[in-house]
């Protein structure tokens, strides 16, 4: 049977068609949730992320540009996350400071898995790149869209985050 | 430096990427290059980890609120739609369409009698205004009538004057003027007949009180007398007596008199 891409969808929503909505989020939610948890380890926090960044979807509708969905998706959830956390950061902390912040966390849990663990070891750009490219299996063009690079540039980065990546989980198992 | 380049391209070479020189690129490499082997091993073990870390699913509460806040703003939107197209097309233009309607008739009601009040005013002002101009012709005719050199002319505007039912002063002493001075003797008669109607005003009685002292005519004497005598004027009283004590007075006027006197007093 013949599928509708997620742009058609999104067209459609945008023009008025919301049921589109929930085929999309049918979609994709779970990617967007489990790139949160990735990033942030927080399952709370990342349902409702998710849970902002379909609302978004749905209000800012009409804003949708006809690009690729995956990346508008995705850079809603990149941003609501950011904006997330600065304003949580109270003591002015940037999304950098996410890595040390999970290290303390993780440490006594057991719940995480040794990848899990390995990645939050990774900057915040090289954990995006793999949790995108190598979880949610996005493209190195809508990539680039997402992060504002070019693909090529992203390429190359996805490579040598894989590389620290190994290199990490590796020495700890 | 060849290393690295392979390096890059290993992701792209497990994920089946590369194109079919890059590819034999690779393998040639790899079949020289143990540390490129060994990375490349490496790299598939981190891929195959990641493959397999479990997905963790959102709890239902997700997809459940989501479906609320989509029905909300499907509510939102197709009620702002249906405002703007037919529902309220449909209902408010039958109401609008009732209520223009209404309007009109009022506004076309209102106008016509607002049109007719004025109307009936200026109807009213102009009737007005030409018993006025009537009045001031009558008058002036009447009293350029009286001044005319003719008689029968004079007796013409002493005769106007009883279509009057309010004359005013102007006309009233004219009238006086006539009865007392005029030196046509059926002038005078017309007069003091005219004047007979108008008996109710103080000047009129003395007028005519004054005229029984200077009239010389019997006749017009007469009437003078049974005038007074019909309303009792006592101020006549004297007039009537120095009258009746003149040498000059005819006879049947002093009979006349001798009636009327004891009536007066």
């Amino acid at each position: 049977m013949y599928e509708p891409t997620d742009e058609k969808l999104m067209l459609q929503a945008s023009n008025g068609n919301l049921d589109n909505l929930k085929i999309l989020f049918e979609r994709h939610h779970m990617h967007v949730f489990n790139f949160l948890n990735k990033m942030c380890g927080d399952k709370m926090l990342s349902e409702d992320i998710t849970q902002e960044v379909f609302y978004k979807l749905m209000k800012y509708r009409a804003s949708y540009n006809n690009g690729k969905f995956v990346s508008w998706l995705f850079t809603i959830a990149r941003n609501t996350l950011n904006t997330h956390f600065r304003r949580a950061a109270n003591n002015h902390e940037d999304i950098e400071a996410l890595d040390q912040k999970h290290i303390t966390i993780d440490e006594p849990k057991t719940d995480y898995s040794d990848l899990h663990v390995a990645l939050q070891k990774l900057d915040v750009s090289d954990r995006e790149l793999i949790i995108l490219n190598r979880f949610q299996e996005i493209k190195y063009a809508e990539l680039a869209e997402i992060v504002g690079s070019t693909p090529g540039a992203v390429k190359t980065k996805v490579s040598r985050a894989l590389q620290k990546l190994k290199t990490i989980y590796f020495q700890n198992t | 430096m060849e290393k690295n380049h392979i390096t890059e391209l290993l992701p792209d070479y497990l994920d089946s990427l590369l194109t079919e020189t890059q590819n034999q690129e690779v393998e040639s490499h790899l079949a020289d290059c143990n540390s490129c082997s060994i990375e490349l091993k490496e790299l598939e073990s981190i891929i195959e980890v990641i493959k397999n870390e479990s997905r963790i699913v959102p709890s239902e509460s997700l997809r459940s609120n989501f479906y609320k806040q989509l029905e909300l703003e499907k509510q939102n939107s197709s009620k702002t739609i249906a405002l703007d197209t037919a529902y309220k097309q449909k209902k408010h233009s039958w109401t609008n369409n009732l209520l223009k309607i209404a309007a009109s008739v009022i506004l076309l009601v209102g106008v016509y009698f607002f049109g007719k009040q004025q109307q009936v005013e200026r109807s009213n002002e102009e009737i007005a205004k030409l018993t006025d101009q009537s009045q001031a012709f009558k008058q002036t005719a009447v009293l350029s009538l009286m001044g005319n050199q003719s008689a029968s002319k004079r007796i013409q505007g002493v005769t106007f004057i009883e279509e009057f039912a309010e004359p005013d002063e102007a006309i009233v002493s004219a009238l006086k003027d006539r009865m007392l001075h005029d030196e046509n003797t059926n002038v005078r008669r017309t007069a003091v007949e005219v004047l007979s109607t108008f008996i109710t005003s103080e000047t009129v009685k003395n007028s005519f009180i004054n005229a029984l002292k200077t009239e010389k005519d019997p006749g017009i004497q007469i009437t003078i007398i049974q005038i007074l005598g019909k309303i009792q004027e006592k101020k006549a009283a004297a007039s009537m007596q120095y009258l009746l004590e003149q040498e000059d007075t005819q006879p049947y006027v002093k009979d006349e008199l001798e009636s009327v006197l004891p009536n007066i007093i």
